[in-house]
């Protein structure tokens, strides 16, 4: 298998003299296409700003991330934007889906972004929406949807365009149970099925439990790594539990 | 301490209070030059000949600032509640800080007070140029020479007024925001920016139907105008109601359905509907429909006023001009009615007071009209008779051609081609030997002053021709008293037209431009979402700049279209009565409407995009 992001020794700091803080402080990281990897940790921990040195939002003091074989680091302007548009999606945990456009025309507009052919588009955006279920609310305004109907629409948004990484920062942080449980019972399939690699930040463990791998972060560094190999999720979910009691926060100090 | 913070604030929020500024600048500006016409050249040179119009132009333009003040209010209101919204999270913040609600109102109190200064200033500055500036525009429309007159001058009264009048609307504004802050909760202060407006789903097919409505609506208006004319249309209530309210309505509804219109179309081409950020722009026009449609009606039929005054008050001058030359092809004739009983030798009178005929005029024409008699002419329609040498000297003098008809001629010549002011006479051109056998009735002396002091030559003849008025029954017109008279007319129709049309035209530009800055910073949040999604720089922009350029083309474009229309049917009128010089006047007007309306349009879309460059 190809890899599709490699991290390297990734640090990144905020304030300047005596009140430094280090997000990062050397985190390597590295997925293969294909994969569906949870990365954990308390607030504080560097998750966001892990996710958003790799989306290209924010820039890394040192390190270097590879994504799809280009260092994208050295990407600027236009360049960053065309890079952002075709080998990355996003879903974000408040959606962030536009609420003047329909659903449709949400789903649609990142193909029209890739600059897709406009006579493929119509079919692209149905297939994708049969995939994740929201095919009976195309033609609905954000607003209009449950959180779970949105958020599903902004992983369609994200996957339309066949990313080569999806990147998404606490999708279910926003809904409940039975909603998330759709969300990830979806994302699953797409890993599954379409073979789209998906990096998911998120605090809640059972979320991060239908995940093939998960990496914990605390204070910038990277703790631990669980592969989930054989084990049913339930079991998957008890581990991940255990790890998070013994990080346990700013508690670790304490016990 | 609280002085260093609001002018901290205003000088750092420069860019949010940018159109605020520019609006109240402009205000105050126009104010004071309107206010201070009577400084201007031409009203110096009207109350100096004691022209009684002086002072009702001064009396009309005195009412009508009033009025201007309660728009150029209402405006400043309008602006000032729009930039507390944008700043509803800060003035929370210093609540939560501990301020009271009355030290925070003090803030906003010296912040507007500290602007009002800043715009006062910079208003009266810029009017004392456009002051200037008009005055030398009017001096020019009345071809006087008065280069004396055209210094910079600066009017203390309608300064004391501008910044009394001011005063009270900044006051207003204060009290206002005072107010505003005292009554408003600090959870909606805080929680200010989250408030989404609802998005209600329309139908695009009742947006079609609106559309096509609308168009009729309007073509039923136009009809009404034209078929009926300006005059009828507007004099007669059961026209005219049906005519303004049918256009009022037309208007309504296209600015409600044309984007649904818009984009239905667009939908069926996907070529288009999915090129760039195409789906984005037109949703947000969408979306902002139902907020904005009233707001465009308003702005459209505000801009048609601006147009429609302004273009009329100077096709009306034009007109007015052509008339007065007509009026006046010498610069003196002096009629001598009683010329049966006693004909004036004119060359002798002015060298007898020491005036030398050949030295001060440059041409006079001493023409004899006579009684006219059948027996003689072979005509009884015309009273008198004037010998073809006469009548071919006083055309030649006004480069018109010679008469080359048979004599005595069947064509019959009104008075007031022939001589400054009216003749009241007609008469026909008979051969000069035919003169000997007909009586005199009366004698008519024209003349044109030599070199560059008309005025104190038009004195010195006039003093020497009013003793004779004893005696024998005189009428004297001159060229610069009729200019005079109608100079006050012109001034008052051009001034007026220019105050009302600048007022309503600066009115609609503000508004637009303040509704699409709150609407860019609701934006900015999209824009950041579409960065994401990794649109380029360039089309955030590109649609930025399409999205404002929607919200002030629009109503231009169909104000344009009715003002063509109204001005047609306008023109008619004005046509009957003398001729229309309306394309000088309508490229002016475009040229006035394209500076104030371009210059709030670059604003607000450089702010816009910005706002979506920083997203």
């Amino acid at each position: 298998m190809s890899e599709i992001l490699q991290v390297t020794d990734l640090k990144k700091v905020y304030g300047k003299g005596g009140s430094l803080t280090r997000a990062l402080d050397g985190v390597s990281l590295s997925l293969e296409a294909g994969e569906f990897v949870g990365v954990m940790g308390p607030s504080g921990s560097g998750k966001t700003t892990l996710l958003n040195c790799v989306s290209t939002i924010d820039r890394p003091a040192a390190g270097s991330i590879v994504i799809d074989g280009r260092e994208i680091g050295r990407l600027k302007g236009k360049a960053l934007a065309r890079f952002r548009r075709e080998r990355l999606g996003f879903i974000f945990q408040d959606c962030n889906l536009l609420d003047t456009l329909t659903a449709y025309e949400n789903i649609a507009l990142s193909l029209a972004i890739v600059r897709a052919p406009a006579r493929t588009i119509d079919q692209q955006v149905r297939e994708m929406a049969e995939l994740l279920g929201i095919s009976d609310c195309l033609a609905k305004y954000p607003y209009q949807m449950s959180g779970g109907q949105q958020q599903r629409c902004a992983a369609a948004r994200a996957m339309v365009t066949r990313p080569a990484l999806v990147l998404a920062d606490e999708p279910t942080g926003a809904l409940d149970s039975k909603s998330s449980q759709l969300l990830l019972d979806r994302l699953e399939a797409l890993n599954r099925e379409l073979g789209a690699t998906i990096l998911m930040v998120t605090h809640d463990a059972f979320t991060a439990s239908c995940c093939r791998r998960v990496v914990f972060l605390q204070d910038g560094k990277l703790f631990l790594e669980l592969h989930r190999g054989s084990d049913s999720r339930k079991v998957f979910f008890q581990k991940i539990i255990q790890v998070t009691a013994q990080m346990g926060g700013g508690m670790a100090d304490v016990l | 301490m609280f002085s260093k913070l609001a002018l901290r604030n205003v000088r750092r929020s420069f860019r949010d209070y940018g159109v605020y500024l520019l609006t109240l600048t402009f205000g105050v500006c126009l104010f004071y030059t309107f206010n201070s016409l009577d400084g201007q050249g031409a009203m110096v040179y009207l109350a100096k000949n004691g022209n009684p119009i002086v002072e009702a132009i001064m009396m009309i333009m005195d009412i009508f600032s009033v009025f201007v003040a309660a728009v150029l209010a209402s405006l400043i209101l309008y602006a000032d509640r729009f930039l507390l919204r944008r700043r509803k999270r800060e003035l929370g913040t210093y609540l939560l800080l501990g301020l009271s609600q009355g030290q925070v109102s003090r803030l906003l109190f010296l912040e507007t007070g500290l602007v009002g200064l800043i715009s006062l200033a910079a208003g009266l500055a810029l009017g004392a140029a456009a002051s200037s500036g008009m005055s030398a525009l009017t001096l020019s429309m009345f071809e006087i020479d008065m280069s004396g007159m055209l210094a910079l001058t600066f009017s203390p009264r309608a300064a004391g007024k501008t910044v009394l009048y001011f005063g009270i609307i900044f006051l207003l504004v204060m009290a206002f925001s005072g107010a505003q802050v005292s009554r408003a909760k600090l959870i909606d202060l805080i929680h200010g920016e989250r408030k989404n407006e609802i998005l209600r789903p329309r139908p695009l097919g009742v947006a079609v139907l609106q559309f096509v409505l609308g168009v009729l609506c309007l073509a039923a208006a136009y009809a009404i105008l034209l078929l009926f004319g300006m005059a009828l249309a507007i004099a007669v209530p059961f026209l005219c109601f049906p005519m303004l309210g049918l256009g009022t309505l037309g208007t309504l509804l296209i600015f409600r359905s044309l984007s649904g219109f818009v984009m239905k179309f667009v939908q069926g081409r996907p070529g288009l509907y999915f090129k760039d950020l195409n789906v984005f722009t037109l949703r947000q026009w969408i979306g902002k429909v139902h907020t904005t449609y009233l707001a465009q009606t308003v702005v459209c039929i505000l801009l048609l006023l601006a147009i429609g005054i302004t273009a009329s008050s100077l096709g009306l001058n034009a007109t007015l001009t052509a008339m007065t030359d007509g009026d006046a092809p010498f610069d003196i004739t002096v009629q001598n009615q009683s010329g049966d009983t006693e004909l004036i030798d004119f060359d002798a009178l002015l060298r007898e007071r020491g005036i030398d005929p050949e030295g001060a005029l440059a041409w006079r024409c001493d023409a004899l009209f006579y009684y006219n008699d059948e027996a003689v002419t072979g005509y009884e329609n015309a009273n008198t008779a004037l010998r073809v040498s006469d009548y071919n000297a006083l055309m030649a003098r006004q480069g018109k051609p010679a008469y080359s008809g048979p004599l005595p001629s069947e064509y019959i010549v009104f008075g007031s081609q022939i001589s400054t002011g009216n003749l009241g006479l007609d008469c026909t051109i008979i051969p000069d030997e035919m003169a000997e056998q007909l009586e005199p009735r009366r004698q008519v002396w024209s003349a044109d002053y030599a070199g560059e002091i008309k005025g104190e030559t038009e004195d010195r003849l006039l003093q020497l021709i009013w003793p004779l008025s004893e005696r024998l029954s005189l009428r004297v017109e001159t060229r610069l008293s009729i200019y005079a008279d109608m100079m006050g007319s012109k001034i008052l129709a051009l001034f007026l037209g220019l105050y009302l049309g600048f007022t309503f035209l600066l009115a609609a530009a503000a508004v637009l431009a303040l509704q699409q800055l709150s609407q860019g910073a609701d934006n900015t949040r999209r824009y950041a979402i579409l960065r994401r999604l990794g649109a380029e720089e360039k089309q955030l922009k590109r649609s930025a700049t399409q999205q404002v350029a929607l919200a002030f083309l629009l109503p231009l474009v169909l104000a344009l279209v009715h003002s063509a229309v109204g001005m047609k049917a306008a023109n008619d009128i004005i046509f009957s009565v003398g001729k229309v010089d309306s394309a000088a006047s309508s490229l002016i007007t475009a040229g006035v409407i394209l500076v104030v309306y371009g210059g709030y349009f670059l604003a607000t879309a450089l702010a816009c995009r910005r706002m979506a460059r920083n997203a």
